[in-house]
């Protein structure tokens, strides 16, 4: 008996990991296609029949892709507004959320649902007015511009709140007894409580950060105020269809969060998964 | 891991304290930027004389200046140029930013009602009334009298094509013409003598025929979907127009045009060009470049991104267009450097503007190979600039060459449409009879909107 | 501590959330409407009041019309196949199996791929001619630029992005089931389909939910992709042409803002439609107990 469901156990394991290794495969082959590609030659990318492998390493494109390109701006500016765009979302939504979530003030619904509201409008509406606003305080073409129109995040305030009011008030009750004020109860006693939502919104803020690419392409021209996203764009229409100069500017822009992705991937799945509960 | 939670909570508690502060500098800030965006409109609108007089006050501060420029095979050049010119006035430093062509215009048009433009850069004729119109830009008038600079050292009459109302507001940079390029190995291979100027587009299409092996991916002509480098030669050599010449009427519908366009079609139709699915995946010029195209028209800009090829380098010529029904078509166009009317340092800008139009400059840009110089003599150079190429025809053909179909304010809003029908007629979607009729009703309805 | 100093920490606390909220979004978000009912000239610089000419210019568009064919037909794609696929591979990876770490790794991998790059290599892998696609597959298809593939292309390429993510919320949804649920049916004999199909299913609906409104607006706004995969001389732009590239066509290229705010506008309709229908129907088939 046991015997029997152990080979079905296996039969069905093998099977499943056909079927996982097959799907793995199919998310791995352009990152692998963009490595490959970046090394070719152009008369090799685009050879009929398909070669796999360039007959010689060139870096080449490389050279060429960051001669022709600004890309050491390319990653300060997405650094920098990637950090500012995660930094004070999260700093100013947990505040917002805590005493959204656990102080009774006149007005709370409404200011809530003003805020919560705007979730439901697609970014694009946004732009056009957030531009005027930029040209307005003479911000068009400027790194400022990159991440000052997402200083909050309606978002991050909706998922945090989720989290403060599922915190048993007990802790909270005892902190008020000792005198603490409202901000002090959240800085010491309740802010230490969500780290992990924290890590959640970090990460979520910090990948949406890294991948915009229509607002910088809109508010931006000069080569030193692009990001990587926005960059990639300029690299297109520089060099239409090159493939290797393109694929070689690809994985540059790629490489440091994939990097950072392998070195903190337990952080990044348990974030996502951990978003997910409160959802 | 008490301790780690400690400091987190403390380092936390530290950044809040510092948000909190800075949300409190947030509301400065936004105050201090609108009074400062205030100003510098009405900067803006003072006279030239006024910031004249500012900047004489501390006439060698260091000042940075940014040259825009959509060309990046131009940008060796152009910062060659710039060095020259921070050589000579050592307090002045130029940027060359380079943003490609398919987001110039539209950075552009952004920038110029925030006072945000550039403080040098280039300008297109197509694109010049509606900045001129707008103010955009600082008109040269005034120097061009005091005799600051010499519009008659242009050649063809280069300057007049940026004067609007009256006013000079350009610095002619260069100009260009299009041009047959041709793979002589191709050629010599198939045993078919190079193209020359007793070519017409009969015998284009008869060679390009003869040159094709469609199942190896070789083809001998590219009939890509382009205007100046495309079928807007093809129009014009057939009787055709593109805009008549008031500018209030679409020559797309015109029958001579549209035969030309045909004529191109059907090219892609007897397998002698690659189609257009082909030409979106890999560009023309790329495939040119590649040795897989024998024959293709571009535009004289492109020599050195061409030669630059190592697989065609050494095989490969320029020729003249070939001629049409009526005439041998061409466009010719002139870049000009022109300066922004809300910039910070306009003097500088000025300077470094006048430098553009200077024979100097004109020489280092024929010499690098970059683009044909407007001013007048310096053309032998860019000629001489590649001695196995016969670059001589550009200069031939721009006596007799048609100018680009601008001087409007209505070019901007349908020249990027044209292209999305025409890619349909391209494409095999509509009829091209269909797709230029539809151009022609577009063209029309954008010059009636835009008088 | 009364109660009048803590509602001064509180708004002390909202603060900055909501001012940079009306700032940089609700005022934005009104701001547009405004656009729309006007007529820019000169860069935007002079403004006359139109009234509706922008709609009625919009709704007599065929243009417009295919357009929003375009961005629906996209989200009904992608929207349930992501959901579905996310599920399935959720599901295989809920068990204890050798690996798991590293297949949640790869399929988590386009996620933090930007979409710009991302983009770009699925053109060099969807090419007709030297594709790897077409000669893994044998075929021969113009995926991006025959109208009739390229849709599928732009599925299949948001639907790989999206997978990763989603499955892990999904995953996390299915690790919140109880074990003793699935214990008590395997003592009824439940057979593998029947748990998933009475038990996992009906108790992951608000995880489904949750996921189904995310995407769905995200997926209204497809913009990058068609931008960078299909580009605006291809001759299948008008098969996909979504909203957002339309509405980025029209402010951003054509110069005519108050034409696209009009574009955005209508999606924003829309969107508030969708999700409310949504919200309107989760009382059929979402379980919160």
């Amino acid at each position: 008996m046991a015997n029997r469901s152990q080979t079905v156990r296996r039969n069905s394991n093998w099977i499943l990991h056909l079927v996982l290794i097959a799907a793995s495969v199919v998310m791995i082959v352009p990152f692998v296609w963009m490595i490959l590609t970046s090394f070719k030659t152009v008369t090799e990318a685009t050879q009929i029949p398909v070669v796999i492998f360039p007959s010689h390493w060139n870096f080449s494109s490389y050279a060429k892709a960051f001669e022709k390109s600004d890309f050491t701006h390319y990653y300060l500016n997405t650094i920098f507004a990637a950090f500012m765009k995660t930094l004070f979302p999260v700093l100013f939504s947990s505040m917002a959320a805590y005493a959204f979530a656990r102080i009774r003030f006149p007005g709370r619904t409404l200011l809530f649902f003003l805020i919560i509201s705007v979730m439901m409008v697609p970014n694009p509406v946004f732009y056009t007015p957030q531009y005027l606003l930029m040209s307005k305080w003479g911000l068009v073409n400027s790194v400022t511009a990159l991440w000052i129109c997402s200083l909050v995040s309606p978002f991050a305030t909706f998922m945090l709140r989720q989290f403060f009011i599922g915190i048993s008030k007990e802790l909270e009750e005892a902190a008020i007894l000792d005198g603490c004020n409202p901000f002090q109860t959240f800085r010491y006693i309740m802010l230490p409580l969500v780290k992990s939502a924290l890590v959640a919104i970090v990460i979520i803020q910090l990948l949406w950060s890294w991948n915009e690419l229509q607002w910088p392409l809109i508010i931006n021209s000069s080569p030193d105020k692009l990001t990587l996203s926005s960059g990639l764009a300029t690299l297109v229409s520089m060099f239409s269809t090159n493939y290797p100069i393109l694929m070689a500017g690809a994985f540059m822009a790629v490489i440091p969060m994939i990097v950072l992705f392998f070195l903190f991937q337990r952080r990044f799945i348990e974030g996502v998964a951990f978003s997910a509960h409160k959802g | 891991m008490v301790i780690r939670k400690k400091t987190w909570v403390s380092a936390m508690s530290l950044t809040v304290v510092a948000a909190m502060a800075l949300a409190g500098c947030g509301s400065n800030d936004s105050n201090n930027g609108s009074s400062a965006s205030a100003s510098g409109s009405t900067g803006a609108s003072a006279s030239s004389s006024a910031s004249a007089g500012k900047a004489s006050d501390a006439p060698k501060k260091d000042v940075t200046l940014t040259y825009a420029i959509w060309d990046q095979l131009q940008q060796p050049a152009m910062e060659a140029i710039a060095k020259e010119f921070t050589a000579q006035n050592p307090n002045i430093k130029v940027n060359v930013e380079v943003i490609p062509w398919d987001q110039y215009w539209t950075k552009m048009s952004a920038a110029a009602p925030a006072g945000t433009l550039p403080d040098v850069f280039w300008m297109h004729s197509g694109q010049f009334v509606k900045y001129a119109s707008g103010n955009f830009l600082e008109p040269i008038t005034d120097k061009v009298q005091a005799g600051e600079i010499d519009m008659n050292n242009y050649a063809a009459n280069l300057g007049s094509i940026y004067v609007f109302n009256g006013q000079n507001y350009a610095i002619p940079k260069d100009f260009d013409t299009i041009g047959l390029a041709y793979n002589k190995e191709m050629f010599d291979q198939a045993g078919i003598p190079y193209p020359d100027d007793t070519w017409d587009y009969a015998k284009l299409a008869q060679v390009a025929k003869q040159l094709s092996q469609p199942d190896k991916g070789i083809y001998g002509f590219a009939a890509k979907m382009d205007t100046q480098g495309g079928y807007w030669n093809d129009m014009l050599a057939n009787g055709g127009y593109i805009v008549s010449e008031d500018g209030t009427k679409s020559g797309y519908d015109d029958p001579a045009s549209i035969e030309a366009l045909k004529a191109r079609y059907q090219m892609i139709l007897d397998k002698s060009s690659p189609s257009h699915q082909q030409m979106t995946d890999t560009d023309s010029t790329e495939m040119f470049k590649s040795g897989k195209i024998a024959m293709i028209f571009e535009g004289d800009w492109r020599t050195t991104d061409i030669d630059g090829s190592d697989i065609i380098k050494g095989k490969w010529n320029w020729a003249k267009l070939p001629k049409g029904k009526v005439k041998r078509g061409d466009i010719i166009n002139g870049l000009g450097n022109v300066m922004s009317a809300s910039g910070k340092h306009k003097d500088e800008a000025w300077q470094f503007l006048k430098f553009l139009g200077s024979q100097k400059a004109a020489e280092i840009t024929a010499q690098m190979g970059a683009a044909i110089p407007a001013y007048k003599d310096t053309q032998a150079a860019w000629v001489q600039s590649k001695p196995d190429l016969n670059l001589q025809v550009f200069i031939d053909q721009a006596a007799d060459a048609t100018p680009y179909p601008a001087g409007s304010k209505a070019y901007p809003v349908w020249f990027p449409k044209e292209s999305e029908i025409m890619a349909q007629a391209w494409g095999g979607n509509i009829s091209i009879e269909e797709g230029a009729k539809q151009v022609a009703a577009m063209m029309n309805q954008a010059i009636a909107d835009n008088k | 501590m009364n109660s009048r100093s803590r509602y001064v920490w509180a708004y002390v606390m909202i603060a900055p959330t909501l001012l940079g909220t009306v700032l940089f979004w609700s005022w934005p978000a009104v701001y547009s409407i405004y656009l729309s009912f006007l007529k820019s000239e000169n860069f935007g610089l002079v403004n006359h009041w139109v009234g509706f000419a922008n709609y009625e210019k919009l709704f007599k568009d065929h243009e417009f019309w295919r357009n929003l064919r375009n961005t629906l037909y996209y989200t009904v794609l992608f929207v349930p196949l992501t959901l579905v696929l996310s599920t399935f591979f959720a599901v295989l990876l809920n068990a204890k199996i050798r690996g798991l770490s590293a297949y949640r790794v790869i399929f988590f991998l386009p996620q933090v791929t930007m979409p710009a790059a991302a983009a770009m290599v699925w053109v060099v892998l969807f090419a007709r001619d030297y594709g790897l696609i077409n000669y893994v597959l044998g075929t021969h298809v113009a995926w991006i630029s025959d109208a009739k593939f390229a849709m599928y292309a732009l599925v299949i390429v948001g639907v790989w992005g999206a997978i990763g993510f989603n499955m892990l919320l999904i995953l996390a949804g299915l690790q919140g089931i109880p074990r003793a649920l699935y214990e008590a049916a395997e003592i009824d004999g439940a057979v593998r389909f029947r748990k998933f199909r009475y038990i996992t299913l009906p108790l992951l609906t608000p995880t489904l939910f949750f996921t189904s409104v995310v995407l769905m607006i995200g997926a209204t706004q497809i913009f990058d992709s068609i931008y960078l995969l299909i580009g605006k001389t291809n001759v299948a732009l008008p098969a996909v042409r979504s909203l957002v590239y339309a509405y980025y066509q029209n402010a951003f290229v054509y110069y005519d803002q108050n034409y696209g705010a009009a574009i955005v506008d209508v999606l924003l309709v829309i969107n508030l439609v969708l999700t409310g229908l949504q919200f309107a129907f989760q009382k059929k088939w979402v379980n919160y107990d």
